[in-house]
């Protein structure tokens, strides 16, 4: 008899929420299905028309989810530095309504968007905050494929994600062509891809003939550690007409050698990453490395970090191959000629201007 | 009639070792990046002409490694017998009483506030390790109970409380760099050993080494019960702390250059007591030769199997879990 007094407002409750969830399931657009094999995959875009009434953009991403946009995207949320700065030189910086944490660390920001550092803050790769991301509403969010156990959670609430995996400059300015498109602002993408490729292009010419140092390009947490043959940094140096001493090393991230085995590399130039944790005078004066030809010719060298970090894959990826071109062949391509084109770059991409002192070495 | 007589087994377990360990220091000497041939050893060892280069990288780099391989391993594994003994407990390590821990936690401050420069991880690792442990006897001093107990269990909360704080750091550490140079040095490395290094270390290895030495009957009295040992006129707490002092000296030394290193604290214990079947003196010695013998075979893997350092750890850890794995079947067997 007990039970059955507790049976009826148990099941009129279970009843109740069934009627509840099913009526919020109602609200909610189902999710987009996935790509179906067979079908084009990544870069696999159709922008109909650019006016908002027939705007539609489909795009096929880099964890393979299909995103179809019906309106341009206003309300973005950031996952992480790459994709804000994306966001940034497609001049979307009044279009962000958060960000990722921490970011008061990025000079960048101060210079570029200094209303980045008042936006609120939706966690980092680490620990995204998805409730933060859903309490603003955005219509959409640009993560990174590694939270891919987050972006179910957020494609589950209905909020469009675009995921991203910019490891290469081609998959780069891919995702940088979806942002246009999904925010209609195809033609300031094309702009800048119009930059990379003019600079890429006079590079090559400035390096017919030129000799390739040899290059041992460091970590910026220790000396000893050094670029494996799968990062972007092996690109860059051989963009920028050098040879990674390390390019034997198979790995997609920061290896660590030995005092030992960077002597036996003997590089001509060594290149410490943005924002080492020790300086080019440490490397100089350490006894255990005197001998080395890098060494011997003083030629250390400090990437800049005075914006950000330029040995990555950003929009201004192309600025790391340019400075280290002119630090390797100065003589075709002096660090004033750096300068005039960084300033130009950040003056045309990011609406600020920079004192050229800042990029000489 | 005059007989030779034969050495004891214990002497001809001493040999051998001590055999396998000088083979093993030499042809570690001539593993490396930097292409030393056996000649150039040999002409650098009689005073003969090598390069300038060569010679530098032999007497800063070379030599000092595996010197420093030798030292970490003896030290790590008498430290490890040493623990083994006085707290009752096979499976007792050097981060028992929390001095792994407080060394990590201190490499991880120095990572995340003081930009992470070598000299300032060593020392904030060695500072860490010693007020881990420090930390974990005025605990013990501020419970009731005194016992061994008391005292594994003050070093299990000091080990948690740093953990703790790592987890702390690692969660506000930026992903790429500090939280990479964190996850590397609780790996352990001698890629980065020079002879300034070495050397900088040597007077706190020797302290500890010596007074543990020095300790060495009374260490073997503390493996009976505190009463007993009392009984026998020995000032149980006084030892103890004594030679937790410089356990945690010769650790936290070594340990605030190499990083952390794993295993070979817990298994070279082990190794010597079946070569001894006793635990005692020899028992201590023999530890410390075997895990010498480990380590520099572990180094040398480490420099030598792939095109860049694998963390010594990891080497370690492939040798230690498997024996780790067989004592417990041969326990259950037992």
């Amino acid at each position: 008899m007990k039970t059955t007094h507790l049976l009826k407002p148990a099941l009129l409750i279970v009843l109740a929420m069934l009627v509840l969830f099913s009526a919020i399931g109602c609200n909610q657009n189902s999710p987009t299905p996935p790509n179906q094999p067979g079908e084009s995959n990544s870069g696999n875009t159709d922008n109909e028309n650019t006016g908002h009434n027939d705007f539609e953009v489909v795009i096929t991403d880099h964890l393979n989810r299909q995103l179809t946009f019906d309106t341009p995207a206003e309300n973005i949320v950031s996952g992480y530095y790459i994709s804000s700065s994306m966001l940034m030189a497609l001049g979307l910086s009044d279009r962000v309504i958060g960000i990722e944490a921490r970011a008061e660390t990025r000079p960048l920001y101060q210079l570029a968007a200094p209303h980045f550092l008042d936006l609120p803050s939706i966690g980092s790769m680490r620990e995204l905050d998805i409730e933060a991301i859903a309490a603003l509403d955005p219509d959409l969010v640009v993560l990174s494929v590694r939270l891919k156990e987050a972006i179910e959670i957020l494609e589950s609430l209905n909020i469009p994600v675009l995921a991203i995996d910019p490891e290469t400059t081609d998959r780069l300015f891919q995702a940088i062509d979806w942002i246009a498109q999904i925010t209609d602002t195809v033609d300031r993408a094309e702009q800048l891809k119009a930059f990379h490729n003019q600079k890429m292009v006079d590079v090559a010419d400035m390096l017919q003939g030129q000799s390739p140092p040899t290059i041992y390009f460091a970590g910026n947490s220790d000396l000893l550690s050094t670029v494996s043959n799968q990062m972007y940094q092996q690109i860059m140096i051989e963009q920028a007409g050098g040879i990674s001493v390390s390019q034997d090393i198979n790995d997609t991230y920061w290896a660590t050698i030995s005092y030992e085995q960077l002597i036996a590399y003997n590089p001509d130039v060594i290149i410490l990453a943005p924002a080492a944790t020790y300086s080019k005078e440490e490397v100089l004066d350490n006894v255990n490395l005197q001998g080395i030809t890098a060494i011997g010719n003083q030629r250390v060298y400090e990437m800049p970090y005075q914006i950000e970090a330029w040995d990555s894959p950003i929009p201004s990826g192309i600025l790391g191959t340019l400075w280290l071109t002119s630090v390797l062949h100065d003589s075709v391509y002096s660090s004033d000629d750096f300068a005039a084109d960084a300033t130009e770059f950040y003056e045309i991409f990011y609406d600020f201007t920079v004192d050229p002192a800042a990029f000489t070495y | 009639m005059k007989t030779t007589k034969k050495p004891s087994p214990l002497t001809t377990k001493y040999i051998v070792l001590a055999f396998l360990l000088v083979m093993a220091f030499f042809l570690s000497i001539g593993i490396g990046k930097y292409p030393i041939s056996p000649q150039d050893i040999y002409r650098l060892l009689t005073g003969g002409d090598v390069s300038s280069l060569t010679q530098s990288v032999f007497y800063n780099l070379r030599i000092p490694r595996v010197f420093m391989s030798l030292i970490a391993g003896f030290g790590l594994s008498i430290a490890g017998s040493v623990y083994q003994t006085i707290f009752k407990n096979p499976l007792a390590t050097p981060d028992l009483i929390g001095v792994s821990s407080g060394a990590n936690l201190g490499a991880a401050i120095a990572i995340t506030f003081f930009a992470g420069g070598t000299s300032a991880i060593a020392i904030s690792a060695f500072i860490g390790g010693v007020i881990a442990v420090f930390t974990a006897l005025g605990l013990t001093r501020l419970s009731a109970e005194k016992s061994i107990t008391t005292f594994v269990l003050a070093g299990i909360v000091i080990s948690s409380l740093a953990q703790g704080f790592i987890m702390l750091l690692k969660v506000f550490a930026d992903p790429e760099h500090q939280l990479a140079a964190m996850e590397f040095w609780a790996m352990g490395s001698f890629a980065s050993i020079t002879r300034d290094k070495l050397i900088s270390i040597l007077p706190f290895v020797l302290i500890g080494l010596i007074g543990l030495l020095l300790l060495r009957w009374q260490i073997n009295l503390l493996s009976l019960s505190d009463e007993e040992g009392r009984s026998l006129g020995i000032p149980v707490g006084l030892i103890r702390f004594f030679v937790v002092l410089f356990a945690t000296l010769l650790v936290a030394s070594i340990v605030s250059i190499t990083g952390l290193i794993s295993f070979i604290g817990l298994i070279a214990p082990h190794i010597g007591r079946m070569l001894t079947k006793r635990n005692d003196t020899h028992t201590l010695v023999l530890s410390g030769l075997v895990g010498a013998l480990l380590l520099i075979i572990s180094d040398s893997l480490a420099r030598s199997l792939t095109a860049s350092e694998l963390p010594i750890s990891i080497l370690t850890t492939f040798i230690g879990a498997p024996y780790l794995g067989y004592l417990m079947i041969r326990l259950r067997q037992s």
